[in-house]
């Protein structure tokens, strides 16, 4: 009871550490570190990104989108490269924070509390909201049509904002700006409401929908940058000034169907080009997706083998401190075991990757899914080795001592060997299990396997196709290991 | 060259041994029986130091090991333990070879590793050692692939490659198939024809009778009657001894 409440306030004191604690910058400006480094790291959210940032359905592992293009623009004009950042759009102001990234652009809408957050760019579109209602649908005209009707937006949208003000509408609240549309045709919602780029994506090739009324609302979306970096803010305003004043701005939007004469509030001139939509990314045929598959499911083998020899390693310092270690050293190990088993794995990741820099300690993407993985499974490891250990017949240790060997000595040459031996198959198991939670690491902006499913199958909408394809590509990897567990499961029945 | 000092032993709130007392001549060989649960076992082990003691002391060739109770021996009280163990080969009822290990790596395991004993010259005593015991051409083979005689065989091996000054066998027959008892027990009529120093706790009267230049009586943690084979078995003096004679004997 006593090491119970122990562990509640050490988490107490944790969890507090992690919420009130304020970090700071390294002195480098930020313009100079992109010049050093040579390229622009620009953070957005490419899962259910179109027409922002998604991956080309005809090159996926190439990014494209209106951001993409005015990104590339912005490098080329600070002499360097754009790279992209993938972070789930929620996430994007506290990754951009604690400076995974120089900036971010991804329809970040300029609102009063993000302003005390963050430092905006001059605004670089203005964008609308507009209501999709079913093709059938007769009684949504506009806005004031909503009382009482359920309606689908996105968290953290000033779209969600405006329903919620208005007061009498059922606001349904998703994360991603695919399944609003599909749950709308499918007649679980009565309307969607959404910034008009993403309903000009998504809603308008939909045979099923409609758009009801012109768009209402007025914002603006600017680039979010770090609370001091004015130097940087002020390269960034005249970029956008001038990509304004020179039309490139213009011909990017009508590239990609989403100009509309608001934009006039920001420039005048005029071009035309190629656009990329829905439709022809609901075609693409499916082989040009799977290197970025595969390219997914690499990272996932290579997070998932690196993290389990860490489990493995570390299970097996926990297992013997635990057994053998004088007394703070044992409970401590068994704490670690019991904490780590205790919670879930996704919050182990988040307070590793968002928690952590909060005190300074700022981890990289892999390093974080590295850890969070390995840790968490070493909590598991440590348990099957002990039940390894203990299945040893004391016998064993005995006759080691008899012969004078020492406990350390015995236990490397006698024990070990034989609970290694008894662990085996679930050790593999474990594998399995671990390989498989892999995609949770996807939500610290880790793009393996999952996460490249997510993204391919939001800009296409072929959930179907890739959900299969991509679980097919996890079994083929998984399966090979289900029989070897089981041939060592046999192997050991067999040996007693 | 094994001395015991009146030994006191508990487990838990009760006592075992209440202050036992034995010398053990080089060379001797000395049976322990009586019935079950009377504590030969535990005597034996607390010489090997896998039991701790309450009282008294252990004298083995000049090393002393002392009374440390439930707790863990110190340091240096640990160090005197393994020096014990290495003059002491110990066999147990139910052989514990390492399962995991070939017949060959099981006997020069503890050379190597505890007395630094080059490989080469390792693995040839152990060759030798298997030609004694009669298993030459099993080096190869794992515990689990021979019969309980032959593992008790190289349990023994194993303890002699240590080359200690005395064994001890804690019922080394008693585990084993009626058949395979008989080459067990020849191994170790060797050992005592050749002068080894030697304690066994046994249930095989018979074979008591005849290697036995001293047999001891236990009841109860205390040793109740010892004398010559002849004179324990011919004529025992306690009524305790006799009770559990005519019960082994009728058996
Ligand atoms: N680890 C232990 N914990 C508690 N009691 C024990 C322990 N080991 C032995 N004893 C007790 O000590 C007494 C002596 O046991 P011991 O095994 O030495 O007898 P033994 O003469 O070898 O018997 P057997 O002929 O059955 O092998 C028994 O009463 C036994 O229950
Ligand atoms: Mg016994």
């Amino acid at each position: 009871m006593r090491w119970f409440l122990k562990i509640i306030s050490l988490l107490a004191v944790l969890v507090s550490i992690v919420y009130l604690g304020h970090h700071s910058h390294s002195s480098q400006s930020t313009l100079q570190k992109i010049q050093k480094r040579g390229y622009l790291l620009w953070g957005s959210d490419a899962e259910g990104g179109a027409p922002y940032v998604f991956p080309d359905p005809h090159n996926p592992l190439k990014l494209i989108g209106f951001e993409q293009d005015i990104a590339g623009d912005i490098a080329k004009q600070l002499g360097v490269k754009a790279v992209q950042s993938q972070n789930a759009w929620d996430s994007l102001i506290p990754a951009l924070e604690r400076g995974d990234f120089d900036m971010a652009m991804n329809g970040i809408e300029i609102t009063p509390q993000r302003s005390r957050k963050v430092l905006f760019s001059i605004p670089y579109y203005v964008y609308s909201e507009q209501l999709v209602v079913r093709k059938d649908n007769t009684d949504i005209k506009g806005m004031a049509d909503l009382k009482g009707k359920r309606v689908g937006t996105l968290s953290g949208t000033v779209a969600a904002e405006m329903l919620y003000r208005m007061g009498g509408v059922n606001v349904k609240i998703y994360s991603g700006q695919v399944e609003p549309y599909q749950d709308l045709a499918l007649g679980r919602l009565d309307a969607v409401l959404l910034d008009l780029p993403i309903a000009a994506y998504y809603a308008k090739p939909n045979p099923a929908l409609k758009f009801a009324g012109p768009p209402v609302g007025e914002g603006l979306y600017a680039i979010a940058m770090r609370k001091g970096d004015a130097e940087f803010k002020q390269k960034i305003d005249s970029i956008i000034a001038n990509l304004i004043r020179t039309g490139e701005l213009k011909r990017i939007y009508q590239k990609w169907g989403i100009w509309n004469d608001n934009q006039k509030k920001l420039y005048d001139s005029a071009a035309q080009t190629g656009y990329v939509g829905l439709n022809e990314s609901r075609s693409a045929p499916i082989a040009g997706f799977l290197p970025m598959l595969l390219k997914g499911a690499a990272i996932t083998v290579a997070i998932s083998a690196s993290s389990m020899m860490l489990a493995i390693g570390l299970g097996l310092v926990l297992t013997l401190l635990r057994l053998y270690a004088a007394q703070p050293l044992s409970s401590l190990a068994t704490a670690y075991v019991e904490v780590y088993r205790g919670t879930p794995l996704l919050i182990q990741l988040y307070i590793l990757y968002y928690g952590l820099p909060n005190i300074g300690i700022s981890l990289a993407p892999v390093m974080a899914a590295f850890l969070g993985l390995g840790m968490n499974y070493a909590a598991y490891e440590s348990e099957l080795y002990r039940a390894g250990i203990s299945a040893v017949p004391q016998g064993q240790m005995e006759a080691a001592l008899s012969l004078g060997m020492t406990r350390g000595l015995a236990l490397r040459k006698v024990i070990l060997p034989q609970a290694v031996r008894i662990a085996l198959p679930g050790i593999t198991n474990d594998f399995i299990a671990l390989f498989k939670d892999s995609s949770l690491v996807s939500i610290i902006a880790m793009v393996e396997l999952t996460k490249t499913y997510s993204i391919l199958a939001a800009s296409t909408l072929r959930f179907f196709q890739f959900g299969l394809i991509t679980a097919f590509m996890y079994f083929v990897m998984s399966y090979p290991l289900s029989l070897l567990a089981r041939r060592l499961e046999r192997k050991l029945k067999g040996a007693k | 060259m094994i001395s015991v000092r009146d030994l006191q032993k508990n487990f838990g709130d009760v006592q075992l041994f209440k202050g036992v007392s034995l010398e053990v001549e080089k060379g001797q060989a000395i049976v322990l029986i009586g019935p079950s649960g009377s504590g030969k076992s535990t005597f034996l082990r607390c010489i090997n130091g896998l039991e701790t003691f309450h009282g008294g002391e252990i004298i083995v060739e000049g090393t002393v090991l002392h009374p440390v109770g439930g707790n863990r021996p110190s340091r240096q009280d640990a160090d005197e333990i393994r020096k014990v163990r290495r003059k002491t080969g110990m066999v147990f009822q139910h052989f514990n070879l390492f399962p995991h290990l070939t017949v060959l790596e099981n006997i020069i395991l503890a050379p190597v590793e505890v007395l630094g004993v080059k490989k080469e010259d390792a693995v040839r005593h152990a060759r030798s050692l298997l030609e004694r015991i009669n298993l030459n051409g099993k080096e190869g083979s794992h515990p689990g692939q021979l019969s309980g005689g032959q593992q008790q065989r190289v349990a023994i091996a194993r303890a002699l490659a240590m080359k200690p000054e005395a064994m001890l066998f804690d019922e080394p027959t008693s585990a084993l198939d009626p058949e395979t008892v008989g080459e067990v027990l020849s191994v170790i009529r060797g050992l005592v024809e050749e002068g080894m120093t030697t304690l066994i706790a046994t249930h095989e009267m018979g074979f008591a009778r005849e290697v036995a230049h001293k047999v001891i009586v236990f009841d109860e943690g205390e040793i109740i009657e010892s004398g010559p084979p002849e004179e324990i078995f011919t004529y025992p003096k306690k009524e305790r001894t006799r009770n559990f004679l005519s019960r082994v004997l009728r058996l």
